[in-house]
């Protein structure tokens, strides 16, 4: 492995001069969804670089191989690392080893443990998780004052599982803009946990609509749940005119729920921005510039409006 | 308090010491957990005196029953209690089925693959695994696809259990992992979804519920009636007596998981079709909840005792708790806890009422 990467940097070195940026970078794993659009952000931007060159490793969610990586990195004299952290809990070897040789290390997606205490020259890119339910809820809500509804309006929301920081982050976001003054005519009328699941959303919505009680609005802490909500609001033969449903990752199934005007919001975790990102962000680092010690890579709101950006 | 009969019992009949039927008592339960979230909709404040069964503010269709509730107690749990239907036959045969949840994980990855319609809204499947060919296939395909998978699994299973004779909690477990892992790799975690419209029409509205109360008659009367439910009720209950009275153990043992597998598989079609996608962690939890609804319903654990109509039962127990926390609007923390202490509560009496019922006579 040494040696592959030894010859590799020798050769970027030769083709490209001494200014050449070299960055290694070591992914939790090749073979999850979102962490290869990532890396093929991270792939696509290097191509739009000239004069940087990219070594890329498959960490095969093994803590271990991921920190030999990086000490493989460091010794093969790469100018920056990045790191997809297998385990978010065991970064600080990761930041001590890199600080040691003095080679800036940039973490991306995944927020490391010792984010208080990053040496300098290391930085973390992700996006910030509060944006991603507060951007959904907050369109929701203009949504229904848009319906004439800023009377009062009722909503319901399915939170995905309790363990889970991001539906715990969700929830928090919707109730605070819902608590907002521009927004506290909505009234959630129940909240409760579908564990991010389509089916257990459509039963939990079914045993809502049995209540009989009128709504407004549903809020799905992801789009999974907000299309099983959806199903079973179409089931009990509700309008989608009349509801407005927002979820949250812009996923496949999610979109096209949006075309057939059944979803009227979700947002988009711009995980290729996030790699390109990373790159740029190892790149000033190795090039000794000022970096703050969070980039955060803006999520984005996904409506009918601009659906087509996303579609591909 | 036996004074006459010893021994093998039941050559003197007494009508006085004849007990109900188990399925009774687990009716009377259902009915009393009822009347609890009856009772709660009138006591607690914040309800507003609601109903759960009933429909007092006539804004629907004029008959006093919520039907939407009632409906929605049923659907929740038919898809899990298709699966229950198998895991009772494997527990009264003696045996246990922790692979039914990753099943259906991994069947209705499979199986969506082969009903995929090629266009949605118009535009190309974005979803499409296989390519031209494996598009709008005609149902059969998908289904068929599916119970090969199924018996397939649980003839490995049943083929493990009675070749091997090891442990079948440790077969099953195997299998979980197995087909846990199938789940995944069919499209590296990737969802399955856009069916085309007669296979979404498998579990469309009240179908589980149909498919559902259909095969439980069938298991039911299969079960009670022939030679099948006879035999895999005397293994259950003494193995080697079954032995010596001639049943063929081990072929009778692969058919018991073969058809609880089956029957996983078939409720992984249902499902799939219900949600109209199919992803790799599907059935989280459903071969433990099937099991909960077979002894909720009076099945042993040991072997030998049992019903389809006590599974049945059971089910409809889970149902109607899960739709009270909601109609009670329990907050989902509690509701886990809540789930646990029912579970354990209900084996707790039944092993009381078997203790006692073993005392009298």
């Amino acid at each position: 492995m040494n040696k592959i990467l030894l010859t590799a940097s020798l050769a970027a070195f030769m083709a490209t001069g001494a200014v050449a940026q070299q960055i290694g970078a070591s992914i939790a794993r090749f073979d999850d969804n979102g962490l290869t659009v990532m890396r093929n952000g991270m792939t696509d931007h290097m191509e739009t670089l000239s004069g940087a060159s990219l070594q890329m490793e498959d960490a095969q969610d093994d803590v271990a191989r991921q920190l030999d990586q990086i000490n493989n990195f460091i010794a093969s004299g790469v100018d920056a690392i990045i790191v997809n952290a297998v385990d978010t809990n065991a970064t600080e070897a990761m930041s001590q080893a890199a600080a040691a040789a003095g080679v800036p290390l940039v973490y991306v997606n995944r927020q490391p443990i010792n984010m208080d205490t990053l040496p300098d020259g290391q930085a973390f890119v992700a996006s910030n998780e509060i944006e991603s339910g507060t951007l959904a809820a907050f369109r929701m809500c203009q949504d229904l004052r848009a319906q004439g509804k800023s009377g009062g309006a009722k909503a319901y929301m399915l939170m995905g599982q309790l363990s889970n920081q991001a539906a715990v982050q969700r929830s928090k976001d919707f109730h605070d803009v819902i608590g907002m003054d521009m927004c506290n005519f909505i009234t959630l009328i129940d909240e409760q946990t579908a564990n991010w699941s389509r089916d257990e959303a459509q039963d939990m919505m079914s045993n809502w609509i049995s209540s009989g009680e009128e709504f407004d609005a549903v809020f799905g802490n992801n789009d999974e749940m907000a299309i099983g909500a959806i199903q079973a609001m179409k089931a009990s033969g509700i309008s989608m005119e009349d509801v407005v449903v927002g979820g949250v990752d812009a996923t496949q199934d999610a979109l096209v729920a949006m075309q057939a005007g059944d979803m009227d919001v979700t947002v988009f975790q711009d995980l290729a921005g996030q790699g390109a990102g990373s790159i740029d962000t190892a790149i000033k680092l190795a090039n000794g510039e000022a970096v703050d010690k969070t980039v955060f890579i803006p999520f984005k709101l996904v409506t009918p409006e601009n659906i087509d950006e996303f579609l591909n | 308090m036996a004074e006459t009969t010893h021994g093998i019992g039941g050559l003197k009949y007494d009508k006085s010491k004849r007990s109900w039927p188990n399925e009774l008592n687990i009716f009377f339960a259902l009915i009393i957990i009822v009347l609890i979230f009856e009772a709660l909709g009138q006591l607690l404040p914040y309800m507003n005196g609601q109903s759960m069964l009933f429909d007092f503010n006539t804004r629907r269709d004029g008959t006093i029953l919520n039907i939407a509730r009632i409906k929605i107690i049923i659907l929740q749990v038919s898809i899990i209690g298709i699966i229950a239907l198998g895991v009772t036959q494997v527990i009264i045969s003696g045996g246990i089925d922790l692979s039914s949840g990753p099943l259906v994980g991994a069947t209705a990855m499979i199986v969506m693959s082969f009903a995929q319609t090629e266009l949605v809204n118009g535009n190309p499947n974005p979803k499409a695994v296989f390519g031209e060919w494996a598009f709008d296939l005609p149902v059969i395909v998908p289904l068929i696809v599916g119970l090969m998978f199924g018996a397939l699994i649980g003839g490995i299973n049943g083929t493990l259990i009675a070749l091997t004779r090891i442990p079948p909690f440790i077969a099953t477990l195997g299998m979980f992992l197995i087909c846990r892992g199938i789940a995944q790799w069919w499209t590296k975690g990737q969802p399955v979804s856009f069916p085309t419209e007669s296979y979404a029409f498998i579990g469309k509205g009240m179908m589980p519920v149909v498919w559902f109360l259909m095969l439980a008659f069938v298991f039911h009367f299969v079960l009670k009636y022939t030679v099948y439910g006879k035999h895999t009720y005397a293994i259950g209950s003494n193995e080697d007596a079954a032995r010596m009275s001639g049943i063929n153990i081990k072929r009778h043992k692969i058919l018991v998981y073969m058809i609880a597998s089956m029957l996983a598989a078939f409720a992984a079609i249902v499902l799939s079709s219900k949600n109209l996608t199919a992803q790799s962690g599907m059935g989280p939890f459903y071969e433990l909840y099937a099991i909960a609804m077979a002894v909720i319903g009076g099945v042993s654990l040991m072997g030998g005792r049992g019903s389809i109509i006590g599974t049945v039962l059971g089910a409809m127990v889970f149902g109607v708790i899960q739709s009270g926390f909601t109609y009670v609007k329990l907050d989902a923390f509690y509701q886990l806890m809540a789930m646990g202490v029912i579970i354990i509560a209900a084996v707790v009496l039944d092993q009381w009422r078997q203790q006692r019922a073993a005392l009298r006579s």
